[in-house]
């Protein structure tokens, strides 16, 4: 009864045509506005981009950023996963749920926090000028640490659970039976526990990396104009100087750095694989 | 207790403190009796959090995202639900082609999304700010409805379909009386987590809402830089509860993490 194909694209079609002219076509639009020259097509806006310090700083910082996040998401989410993996029965799903919980919140209102953590007279300010190691409250607020915590703390859950679910399906007992031929603990968990886990570090490095580089809230507010990443340079190019040429430059570098991530992390899982 | 498990349990304890410390925090500052954001809170009182619900921006932001992401779930729900029945069941030439078409919207940046929608749909056509942002956020549900309920119809078997049709329902029949309440928790799934996905969302909105018109959180953002009251922690606070019982129902009523 299934075969009728015209029935089938009729059911598709409208999602597919809305899709296609609500969002294909205009962003296609905006990045071949990237690839525009005075003497037609070319990529010397691209050349032009790169040539500006300011511009070249931001495009380090953002890919730095990332990889620092990405780099602490995985070594603080193997010791988190490998501690639920191994909860008794009970507390793995309320563990898993807590870790999830703040996935759920308003990116906004988690990013807000640290404002009043960080502030001039946040907390942390409060404790260092009460205990008496600084005379002035530090400046926390708009640089790169701060950057760097918030979107540890946004990104963080994604590579847990991911990593929790890879864990989950390593076969019972290799980690014991490497102890028992001899391995120690650093040795089974380079041997045995990462190799294994490899495709579920893949998909969460994927997911904190590409959502690091194309965050907007947390260096906005974190950040503000003193620490530029990408999504808010962007953000000041249109709303400041109608620069519409370099928020398609922009936008084609945060895509092509997702697809490349993309890509080089599939890679990297399909050899594990073999 | 082998060494290693020991670091990874004090580790894990350190890390939930990192990842719900900060809305223990925030919730306290929203709490706070005295005038100025601060943590600890100057004494504790419900006087911001009753504030909140009198300030007239917060408000008419509220009921925007409210009804923006209602309408433009549903929106996407109304396209997505026989996209994804169409491309499950029937032979659509070019159906995985087609299924990253539907998916798209989740690759690229919200941002992007944004700024194309502004200068290459809502200027040329003069739309208004509202039917821009239902435009923009029904584009964003859209794949969310689809992969949900996909996953939902792949836990149906078809053969059940068939024996409808052999037993002389129509096709519409079978669709709206087997297929439709065999796969409404996957649908009511997707409501929620588009529904999640639009009240929250913040990069796609940036460039379409206006000083007049603005989302909840988009409002919450541009005040940051001019309020110093523990009002928008408030705010954060009730947002986050909201979108908690929200999801907190959902997994018991449906098990929505079947659906992620």
């Amino acid at each position: 009864m299934f075969d009728h194909r015209r029935i089938g694209i009729a059911l598709a079609a409208p999602a597919a045509l809305f899709v296609a002219l609500g969002f294909i076509v205009p962003v296609a639009i905006l990045l071949s506005g990237a690839f525009g020259t005075p003497g037609g097509w070319g990529l010397q806006r691209f050349a032009e981009f790169f040539g500006e310090p300011l511009y070249r700083e931001v495009f380090w910082r953002t890919v730095k950023l990332g990889g620092l996040v990405t780099l602490a998401s995985a070594l603080l989410g193997y010791a988190a996963a490998l501690a639920i993996v191994d909860a008794p029965a009970g507390w793995k799903g309320r563990l898993t749920g807590l870790v999830m919980l703040p996935l759920m919140i308003s990116p906004v209102a988690r990013t807000y926090a640290w404002i009043v953590l960080l502030g001039r007279t946040g907390m942390i300010n409060q404790l260092v000028t009460g205990l008496g190691l600084s005379d002035e409250p530090l400046r926390l607020l708009f640089t790169e640490t701060a950057v760097f915590i918030g979107l540890v703390q946004l990104f963080l859950p994604l590579m847990v659970l991911s990593l929790v679910s890879a864990l989950e399906n390593l076969p019972p007992d290799v980690v014991s039976a490497a102890r028992v031929l001899g391995a120690n603990w650093p040795l089974a968990f380079v041997k045995v526990i990462l190799p294994l886990t490899r495709e579920g570090l893949v998909i969460g490095g994927t997911l904190v990396f590409t959502g690091s580089v194309t965050a907007y809230i947390t260096p906005a507010v974190l950040g503000g104009s003193k620490v530029l990443m990408l999504e808010t340079l962007l953000y000041q190019r249109v709303s400041v100087a109608n620069d519409f040429v370099a928020a398609s430059v922009i936008a084609v570098i945060l895509i092509a750095m997702s697809v490349v991530t993309h890509a080089l992390l599939r890679h990297a899982a399909g050899r594990g694989r073999k | 207790m082998n060494p290693l498990r020991r670091v990874g349990v004090g580790v894990l304890g350190a890390v939930l403190l990192f990842l719900l410390g900060p809305f223990v925090v925030i919730a306290l500052a929203g709490l706070s009796a005295g005038e100025t954001l601060a943590f600890p809170p100057q004494g504790l009182s419900l006087r911001w959090v009753v504030a909140v619900f009198g300030m007239e921006n917060f408000r008419a932001s509220f009921w925007l995202s409210l009804w923006l992401g209602v309408g433009s779930t549903a929106l996407a729900l109304l396209l997505g639900v026989p996209a994804a029945y169409g491309l499950a069941r029937y032979r659509v030439p070019g159906r995985e082609a087609v299924r990253t078409v539907l998916i798209a919207p989740l690759i690229v940046p919200g941002i992007i999304v944004g700024l194309a929608l502004l200068r290459h749909v809502m200027i040329p056509l003069d739309l208004g700010v509202t039917w821009a942002l239902v435009l923009a956020h029904t584009v964003l549900v859209v794949p969310y409805a689809v992969r949900v309920v996909t996953a939902s119809l792949d836990n149906l078997r078809p053969d059940v379909e068939e024996a409808a049709v052999l037993l002389g329902a129509t096709r519409l029949q079978t669709f709206f009386r087997v297929v439709l309440p065999n796969i409404r928790g996957g649908i009511m799934a997707a409501f929620i987590l588009g529904f999640v996905t639009s009240f929250n969302q913040v990069p796609v909105s940036l460039f379409l809402t206006g000083p007049g018109i603005t989302t909840l959180p988009i409002d919450m953002l541009t005040s940051m830089e001019f309020v110093y009251d523990p009002s928008i922690a408030a705010l954060s606070t009730l947002m986050a509860l909201l979108s908690i019982a929200i999801v907190a129902v959902a997994e018991r009523a449906l098990g929505l993490s079947r659906y992620m």
